[in-house]
């Protein structure tokens, strides 16, 4: 997988801040204020009723826009979404690949520099790393920090997309850390106007980039803590 | 791999253990399951409820290669891709898993399909969409109330069983007492967790149980 085709601004679903009748009337403006990504998560939602959701996400969510299913490849598979994300204690990479075939994105959730490491020997497209801030979503988890996210970013060569607590604000400090882009839930779907929050956040993204590409100082030094000297 | 689908389905589904780490008291699944088969199980159902995926795989691994080794039946409840990965023989859906057309099409035409039905006609449909066996229950209100009723469900496996051609089997409440009762009501095998998990002695337990099964099923011979 190119790394310049992993989705940049990934919203994730989250039934208990927004119902999917609320998202799929939201979609088509949401992905054309920018969102590259929706991961369906649904954790406690019988298969049969998440199947059916993610059929009706699949019609809505069109390219250059992708459709990631977490932790269920069974439903990835039968809804022809655009990869899975697995969760750190979840199916093996090898296993996503070998079912979902060729040109399908297979990420997965870290918490740790060693969780990443193992993930990217895996084969990992993407990585998901957080909380990097405190976050309603989850209440009583420390933010992991910047540093943290620096440690991870520079660990493995796979990108890494940093959730927990990014406000559009927080973007630049972040993509500047060196991660590839952010992932949402309530700072979208939590939001007065999440169509703005959406613009927001690209805005941030593209702002950043355009000012010196973190990712491409990471590239050309192979890591190792300078993209810090970007600050 | 030799597919468990067909003749020799009916016999494996005789006695059909499912794991459950709650009443397992501490024992690792694997040595349950390896008990229970010493017993007489003849299938082993991974039931995986809650804590991490990563978990099931490990116990999962396990189990796939005890039940290669004992040429017993492995069956995952609930998550096809867990079944694939572990390459299991069969996969269990209720009905608010994944659909069995669904299910069906994801593992092939190699895998076991399993539906537990609540209704007659949800259980003409599975059979339809390419269910290989039905679980019918519950049977008994449960065993962990031995006095809280009469067996209301053994009318409800009869009906069901007489309507399908595939094979059915009964499940909840049922114990070495009443599962001959089970099988008389046209189950070709009784599910249990409860019976052999939560046995002090889980192979004698399933050793019961498997003597009780087969005495009714040859006495409908």
């Amino acid at each position: 997988m190119n790394p310049w085709s992993v989705p940049r601004l990934h919203l994730i679903t989250d039934p208990a801040v927004c119902s999917f009748e609320q998202l799929c009337e939201w979609l088509p403006r949401l992905l054309q204020a920018g969102v590259d990504a929706v991961h369906l998560r649904a954790p406690g939602v019988p298969a049969g009723e998440l199947l059916k959701v993610a059929a009706e996400l699949r019609r809505r969510i069109v390219p250059p826009a992708v459709l990631l299913v977490n932790d269920r490849l069974d439903i990835a598979l039968l809804c022809q979404a655009d990869g899975v994300h697995l969760p750190e204690q979840g199916l093996p990479v090898r296993a996503a690949r070998e079912l979902l075939g060729g040109g399908r994105l297979v990420g997965r959730s870290v918490h740790s520099v060693e969780a990443a490491r193992a993930a990217a020997a895996e084969g990992c497209d993407y990585l998901v790393y957080g909380n990097v801030y405190e976050t309603a979503s989850k209440p009583g988890a420390a933010a992991r920090g910047l540093d943290a996210l620096r440690e991870v970013v520079h660990a493995t060569h796979v990108p890494v997309v940093a959730i927990g607590g990014i406000t559009p604000d927080r973007v630049p400090a972040v993509v500047r850390m060196g991660a590839h882009g952010v992932a949402v839930i309530r700072g979208i779907l939590a939001a007065d106007d999440p169509i703005a929050a959406v613009r927001a956040y690209r805005q941030a993204m593209d702002e950043v980039r355009g000012d010196g590409d973190s990712r491409d100082i990471k590239r050309e030094t192979g890591g190792a803590g300078r993209s810090a000297d970007n600050r | 791999m030799v597919s468990w689908r067909g003749t020799r389905l009916r016999d494996a589904l005789r006695l059909y253990v499912i794991t459950d780490r709650t009443l397992a008291r501490g024992r690792p699944e694997s040595e349950i399951a390896r008990q229970a088969i010493a017993g007489g199980a003849t299938a082993i159902q991974l039931r995986w409820k809650t804590g991490p995926l990563s978990e099931a795989l490990r116990v999962g691994r396990e189990l796939r290669e005890l039940c290669s080794r004992e040429r017993v039946l492995f069956v995952v409840n609930d998550r096809v891709d867990l079944a694939l990965a572990l390459e299991a023989d069969g996969v269990h859906v209720g009905v608010t898993d994944l659909p069995v057309a669904e299910t069906r099409r994801l593992v092939g035409d190699q895998l076991v399909v399993g539906f537990s039905p609540e209704t007659l006609e949800q259980a003409l449909e599975a059979e339809a969409a390419g269910a290989d066996y039905l679980g019918v229950g519950p049977v008994y209100p449960t065993v962990t109330k031995p006095d809280a009723g009469p067996a209301v469900g053994l009318e409800h496996v009869q009906r069901i069983a007489a309507a399908v051609r595939i094979p059915v089997v009964g499940i909840g409440g049922i114990t070495a007492e009443n599962a001959g009762a089970v099988i008389r009501a046209g189950a070709v095998g009784v599910a249990v967790i409860s019976a052999v998990v939560g046995a002090d002695d889980v192979r004698l337990a399933a050793a019961q149980l498997r003597k009780v099964v087969d005495e009714a099923l040859a006495e409908r011979q």
